[in-house]
């Protein structure tokens, strides 16, 4: 069941050609990809809209900040690239050389040097980067669309670093000289003390670059977005400004995700959760997280990869596969041609490695553009991140508990934990206590799912005694009351297997829910309660929930009754927030169709 | 200026108070334009101020403490 649909990623193009139109020639770290076809054109795509064109900036200056980036990170093979495509270009080597000693002595002009300062800053400390950096950059010139494009060169220098570690590919050039980086003296001590912890935490603006509004009927990118990921991530719309750049992003992200011919979007989602996790970007974790529960899995093992992916339920061999993507990701220094080889002994295939390093040097594209816009979450994290943010500049990409099992929820902050303890230990006082507090929710969710308030009354019975039986094994990984929840909706579809006829919660949104167009376009009056006695408007409501489709009923009352956020919804009947989003809309707005007749300026006091 | 269509990509998001302040701008203005659009919002929002406000589906006490009375009785016999 999922909402992904198959949209599968078309590719018109040779990437071949494209490496060879751009560079002269094809570098050995694109040949290195040719065991996974669709990678290479990823690259080829990523290149050819970010590096190949002059842009808002020309792409020598985009070259420069390459191979900057490249040097910093000790990436040989990048080095050689960049050194090569920057003369084969026409620049002088004595101006390279000078760009590889020491950049701050480069003979740069003053706003080159502030643009491949914070290019550097944002590759090396991605979370250090503030609304004022990108000020900074405007009034040395930069118009927004140059700013965007040196984020989304900066996120493409680390693509490619990323994958130059995992490939190991033979150099393209011969190396040039250059120093150890202790002594780059003047460069050091500008990006060390940019980056050091007295900058300010407070960020009121973000994201931090203004984005047009595209709309999915119109930019057709957004369509196939909408249709693969089920909404439309910040990640994306935050871009608008430049729709080249974005179209590129997403035709990658399409031709490297989306096909499951080798890993599956589960295991693909999961690198970039662990990676993401492990980079401490809680932006990208929330959209993994909620992407892997589109994908079926619990919220909570969605959350447990994201916490801990060792304590998870995967497999051995995915557990491994993550371990790898992580150390690529984050800790490429200590990265070794092994590793790979060690998932080979677990099973891995050739082709199967290869898409996991190609998906590990997205999610540091990703990742980078993310920080370096300031783009804000879609989602509230998971919440193990929220004590985190996204700013955690200086700490350790290793997020890894020493030991022992996270709790996904502080049950601390849970008023029920210290309750459920004792019932758990037999205590009949502490239970009913504990059923007390939660009657009205427990109710609410068996009318909604039964549609008959006799049988809900009913079913409470079962549910309580179910709760009872069942208590000791329910283990603080999420609220107490959503697992009430998960026992009263069980509770109720028992009930429901007794009956003829049968809505299911769980059927899918048809095209048809998506489409639903509300009827009734009178006006309302300005104050409809007044009108009404609270009880009238209590029957007219309980009448109307009672004739929703469950599916939709349910949402509405946990939401607007019980006044859970979205989020909790989406956790409590293991749906994603999307589906979550669509029913919520749907069904109030047949409740309004249902209202409308009583509530309309020609309708006063006609709610008998 | 957005259409009609575009307003109603946004509406969940918007009524959910989740869009972001360009997006919010781009509705607002359609909003001042269109009456259409402008009932629907109004009568949307309307709609979920009575239902949140509505008390539907309180149970009473008197209606579940018999419930939770059978229950716990019939726990302290079968567990002692």
């Amino acid at each position: 069941m999922s909402f992904l649909g198959d949209v599968g990623p078309e590719q018109k193009f040779d990437p071949l050609v494209l490496f060879r139109e751009g560079f002269g020639f094809v570098p050995s770290l694109a040949q290195a990809q040719s065991g996974l076809p669709r990678a290479m054109a990823a690259h080829a795509k990523l290149e050819e809209a970010v590096t190949f064109r002059d842009g808002a900036i020309p792409r020598i200056h985009k070259e420069r900040i390459l191979l900057g980036i490249a040097a910093d990170r000790r990436d040989n093979y990048c080095v050689a690239l960049d050194s090569g495509v920057l003369s084969s270009l026409g620049v002088p080597q004595v101006q390279i050389d000078d760009l590889l000693t020491d950049f701050w002595q480069a003979s740069l002009s003053a706003p080159d040097q502030a643009l491949l300062e914070f290019c550097l800053r944002l590759s090396r400390n991605a979370s250090s980067v503030r609304f004022e950096d990108i000020e900074a950059l405007r009034t040395v010139g930069f118009g927004d669309e140059a700013i965007v494009e040196a984020v989304v060169v900066t996120a493409l220098a680390l693509y490619r670093c990323t994958l130059s570690v995992a490939l190991g590919p033979e150099p393209d050039f011969r190396m040039p000289n250059f120093p150890p980086k202790k002594d780059q003296v003047a460069s050091e001590a500008r990006l060390s003390a940019a980056s050091s912890g007295s900058r300010p935490k407070a960020e009121k603006k973000r994201p931090y670059l203004p984005a047009p509004y595209f709309s999915p009927n119109t930019f057709r990118p957004f369509a196939v977005v909408q249709k693969t990921h089920g909404f439309i991530p910040n990640f994306f719309r935050a871009q608008t400004l430049r729709p080249d750049l974005l179209e590129a992003e997403l035709e990658a992200v399409s031709l490297i995700l989306l096909p499951e011919d080798f890993l599956t979007r589960v295991q693909k989602e999961s690198i970039l959760l662990t990676v993401s996790a492990a980079n401490l970007n809680s932006y990208c974790v929330a959209v993994h997280c909620n992407l892997l529960r589109g994908l079926g899995l619990s919220a909570e093992d969605a959350d447990q990869i994201a916490v801990d992916h060792h304590l998870s339920n995967l497999s051995k061999a995915d557990i491994a596969l993550l371990d790898f993507a992580v150390k690529l990701g984050t800790r490429f220094s200590e990265f070794s041609r092994e590793d790979a080889a060690e998932l080979q002994t677990l099973g891995f295939g050739q082709e199967q490695i290869l898409e996991s390093i190609v998906v590990t040097a997205l999610n540091n594209f990703s990742n980078t553009l993310q920080m370096g816009l300031g783009i804000e979450p879609d989602f509230a994290p998971p919440s193990v991140f929220e004590k985190n943010k996204v700013n955690l500049s200086g700490a350790r990409p290793t997020l890894m508990p020493p030991e022992g099992a996270v709790h996904l929820v502080d049950t601390s902050q849970d008023a029920d934990s210290e309750l459920v303890a004792q019932a758990q230990a037999g205590n009949l006082e502490s239970f009913e206590e504990l059923v007390r507090r939660h009657t009205q929710l427990i109710y609410r969710a068996l009318i909604a799912i039964l549609g008959d308030t006799a049988d809900a009354q009913d079913a409470m019975q079962d549910t309580l005694l179910s709760a009872f039986k069942h208590i000791g094994g329910f283990q603080g990984r999420s609220k107490f009351s959503t697992w009430l929840v998960s026992i009263a909706r069980n509770a109720a579809l028992q009930r429901l297997r007794g009956r003829r006829n049968t809505e299911s919660l769980d059927q899918n949104d048809s095209q048809e829910d998506r489409d639903f167009r509300p009827r009734q376009i009178a006006a309302w009056q300005e104050n409809p309660e007044q009108n009404h006695s609270k009880s009238e408007i209590r029957q007219l409501v309980e009448r109307g929930l009672l004739q929703l489709p469950a599916k939709y009923r349910i949402i509405v009352m946990l939401r607007d009754i019980e006044q859970l956020s979205t989020d909790d919804v989406a956790h409590q009947l293991g749906l994603t927030v999307p589906a979550v989003k669509t029913r919520l809309l749907r069904g109030r707005l047949m409740l309004r169709e249902w209202l409308a007749p009583h509530l309309t300026t020609s309708a006063r006091g006609a709610a008998q | 200026m957005i259409t009609c269509d575009e307003f109603f990509a946004e509406f969940a998001d918007y009524l959910e108070n989740q869009v972001s302040p360009e997006v919010r701008q781009e509705i607002e203005l359609h909003l001042s334009q269109c009456s259409a659009c402008h009932v629907l919002y109004d009568s949307s929002r309307k709609t979920i101020k009575i239902v949140s406000e509505s008390n539907s589906f309180e149970l009473p006490q008197k209606v579940f403490d018999p419930i939770i009375d059978r229950v716990m009785s019939k726990l302290r016999t079968g567990h002692s």
